[in-house]
């Protein structure tokens, strides 16, 4: 018999690996040019914004120069507008169509872009990084023309492939349909982030691990759901978490297209309170909606932070 | 470490989402920027697109340096989105000096305190009607400029093909545009969805207003059968036209951009319209052929109602120099430069004064005006108004709703409502 084998002593810790971190002050430094513009350009006007957002404020007050102080009376006034949970829900709706689709697709282009060939992966790689460098306007004024209801593209081609009705056929008529190309294009705007990040992460997946799982026959479906997932779970959240900040924010695309009409019925938040604030010169109020909107983005981002803070423990321990 | 640097973007990517929806404090405007006006070398003057004959204002303009030794700058503003624009120069100080408004937009913009005091103006032959929408609380803020009205403008040769004869009532305009819809290819009459001044005119044939006053307050009068009335024959009108329905006569702008294109046989316009319309046709190497008629009334005898429209002269009262400002006013609004700013219009305007005369030559845009002027209506004039006209216009969004076949009464309520929150508020 022989003595179990003992676990080997642990060697001499091992030599710090390169230089040791700067402590004291100088970290402060480092980051102190960033943290001072951030407050100038963002925290001043956002101090603005939460001061405004207590103030009566509108031509009148603009133009004379007076502070009205109004306590909450623009939050009560918001809140008890249905126009606001309108919007509120209709940006939701608006929000978790467009990120589920941008997801998916992204994924799924992301995932094609990995298995492509050279020259293919090379095109369709250009295609994308063309459509992400696409300016918001330009590209939002070519979906408007082409769906413009006496010269679009559209039109025209809904008639070509025989289907009738088409003729002189509104897309901008009603919010949903307006809300449903506002879809299209963001969606179209946002796959190119999703599935080139997504094949840069997959590149880093050995293809060694495929192969094994394709040996214990695991499914195209299984592969994806057991080693893609997983190893890119740390990419799916903060893709997730980003374009559901950026699709809520969703500004020019919005309201260049029909500028929230018809009869408001396509505004989303950031719409609603550009056109309470810049159409109406009802600043207090659209201040108050700019609040709001930023509170219940925190409390949606908060679930974000506890997921990634739990993260951070479980690592530790 | 990974995990926090994913927490700080995420904060970072979050707060640059709020401060985009959160910076509408644009154009509060400290004491920055003192413009071109600032000093007494020159005055600054917004004119509207389409309003003076540039042969008067460089006229009037070398006239006014010769005599006060400060150079006259004549800035032209776009009617879109001058609410915001005038808002923010009022609220700065020698960015403008003397500013032209709308006459709708007058009565709002003084109760601001944004213009100055012209009581020293009081007392001058001053039109009436064009005087109340440039007072407030019997203090004069402005100086009536012109007034004009809209007509008929109609392409004589595709009527002629068509056997047309010009209306003298709504039943024998729309047979006219029937005939023309028959015998000829062209759109019997361009009229785009959202034209809200042209159906006031209707719901003011039948005696019937954008809002009423009762005491202090006003309130929307959509939902009323004399607005239903109104709304319906501008409805039957925009049958005849390919306009869509959710556009109005600036998008695209009707004069320049949709009848130079041909094959429109009538439209309904103001005088600077028919200009530009002309101007562009014959930049085409076309040539105009235009007829003019009052806009029909119910009856032969009278005319149709038409918006009063106009532009009144106000001084800001963060003018850079008030008392230069109000000299360049007093000389552009005095009885011998009112009259050369109507006659260099061809008489095609409303005189400001009543010591001033318009003669239009027969058979002209100015004839025809001239005619309905009388039964001309203004909207309400009360400060709350411009609240109303600026976007979303629930006028407008009721006019595309019924014309798309939405239920009248439910959509005038709502607008009603919307009219009457925005209409109290100063």
């Amino acid at each position: 018999m022989t003595p179990p084998a003992r676990a080997v002593e642990p060697a001499a810790p091992a030599a710090a690996t390169g230089r040791r971190l700067p402590t004291g002050w100088l970290p402060y430094l480092l980051i102190a040019p960033a943290v001072l513009s951030l407050g100038l350009v963002l925290g001043w006007a956002l101090l603005r914004n939460v001061l405004i957002s207590f103030q009566e404020f509108g031509r009148r007050q603009l133009i004379t120069r007076t502070t009205e102080w109004a306590g909450f009376d623009n939050y009560v006034e918001v809140l008890n507008n249905p126009r606001f949970w309108d919007t509120l829900v209709r940006t939701f709706v608006f929000m978790a169509v467009n990120v589920v689709l941008i997801m998916v697709l992204g994924t799924l282009i992301g995932l094609l872009l990995n298995r492509l060939g050279k020259k293919m992966r090379l095109t369709l790689s250009i295609a994308l990084v063309m459509a992400w460098a696409m300016p918001i306007i330009p590209s939002t004024v070519l979906f408007s023309w082409i769906f413009h209801t006496q010269y679009g593209l559209m039109n025209w081609f809904m008639g070509t492939l025989g289907f009738t009705g088409f003729e002189q056929h509104n897309w901008f008529g009603t919010g949903t349909s307006t809300l449903a190309i506002a879809t299209l294009l963001i969606v179209w705007m946002s796959i190119p982030f999703v599935a080139l990040n997504l094949y840069a992460g997959l590149t880093t997946i050995g293809g060694e691990i495929y192969e094994a799982a394709r040996m214990d026959g695991a499914s195209a479906w299984r592969i994806f759901r057991s080693i893609v997932l997983p190893i890119m779970k740390p990419f799916f959240l903060i893709t997730t978490f980003l374009e559901i900040i950026w699709v809520f924010k969703a500004f020019a695309q919005v309201y260049a297209l029909n500028g929230g009409g018809p009869s408001r019925a396509s505004e989303t938040l950031p719409v609603m309170a550009y056109i309470e604030g810049m159409g109406q010169q009802q600043f207090g109020a659209a201040a108050a909606i700019s609040v709001l909107t930023l509170l219940i983005l925190l409390g949606a981002m908060s679930y974000y932070f506890h997921l990634i803070l739990k993260q951070e423990k479980e690592q530790q321990s | 470490m990974k995990r926090k640097l994913m927490a700080a973007i995420g904060v970072a990517t979050l707060a640059v989402g709020a401060t985009a929806c959160g910076t509408d404090d644009s154009g509060n405007g400290g004491n920055g920027g003192s413009g071109s006006g600032g000093n007494t070398d020159s005055i600054t003057v917004w004119l509207m697109d389409g309003s003076a004959p540039d042969a008067w204002i460089e006229e009037l303009n070398t006239a006014f340096e010769e005599e006060h030794g400060v150079s006259v700058n004549v800035e032209i503003q776009e009617w879109n989105g001058i609410q915001e624009k005038i808002t923010t120069a009022l609220s700065e100080d020698g960015t403008v000096d003397v500013l032209e408004i709308g006459n709708t937009q007058t009565v709002g913009f003084a109760a601001t305190g944004g213009l100055a005091d012209l009581g020293e103006f009081e007392g001058e032959a001053w039109n009436a009607t064009m005087l109340d929408s440039a007072t407030v609380d019997d203090t004069l803020y402005a100086l009536p400029w012109y007034g004009a009205n809209r007509v008929v403008i109609y392409d004589k040769g595709i009527w002629e093909e068509a056997g047309a004869e010009v209306p003298t009532t709504r039943d024998e305009w729309i047979e006219a545009l029937e005939l023309i819809e028959e015998n000829t290819d062209a759109e019997p009459i361009y009229l785009p969805g959202q034209s809200y001044y042209v159906m006031g005119g209707f719901i003011a044939d039948e005696g019937g207003a954008f809002a009423v006053q009762e005491g202090d307050e006003w309130t929307g009068a959509l939902n009323t059968p004399e607005a239903e009335a109104g709304m319906e024959f501008y409805a039957q009108l925009q049958e005849f036209s390919n306009s869509p329905t959710d556009n109005d006569e600036a998008s695209p702008q009707q004069s320049t951009e949709v009848v130079p294109q041909g094959d429109v046989a009538s439209w309904i316009g103001l005088g600077w319209e028919a200009g530009g319309a002309i101007a562009t046709i014959e930049e085409q190497g076309e040539e105009a052929d235009f007829g003019y008629f009052p806009v029909p009334g119910k009856t032969a005898d009278q005319p149709g109602h038409v918006f009063l429209g106009g532009s009144n002269l106000a001084v800001s009262e963060r003018a850079g120099d008030q008392e230069l400002a109000k000299e360049w006013l007093r000389m552009a609004t005095s009885q011998e430069w009112a009259q050369k700013f109507v006659d260099e219009n061809n008489g095609g305007v409303v005189p400001n004064r009543t010591d001033v005369t318009a003669s239009p030559e027969e058979d002209t845009f100015a004839a025809a005006m001239v005619q309905s002027a009388e039964v001309g209506y203004l909207p309400p004039l009360t400060t709350g108004w411009a609240n109303v006209e600026v976007v979303p216009n629930p006028i407008k969004d009721l006019m595309t709703k019924v014309l798309n076949g939405e239920d009248y009464a439910a959509a005038a309520e709502e607008a009603d409502a919307e009219i009457t929150t925005r209409i109290n508020r100063d």
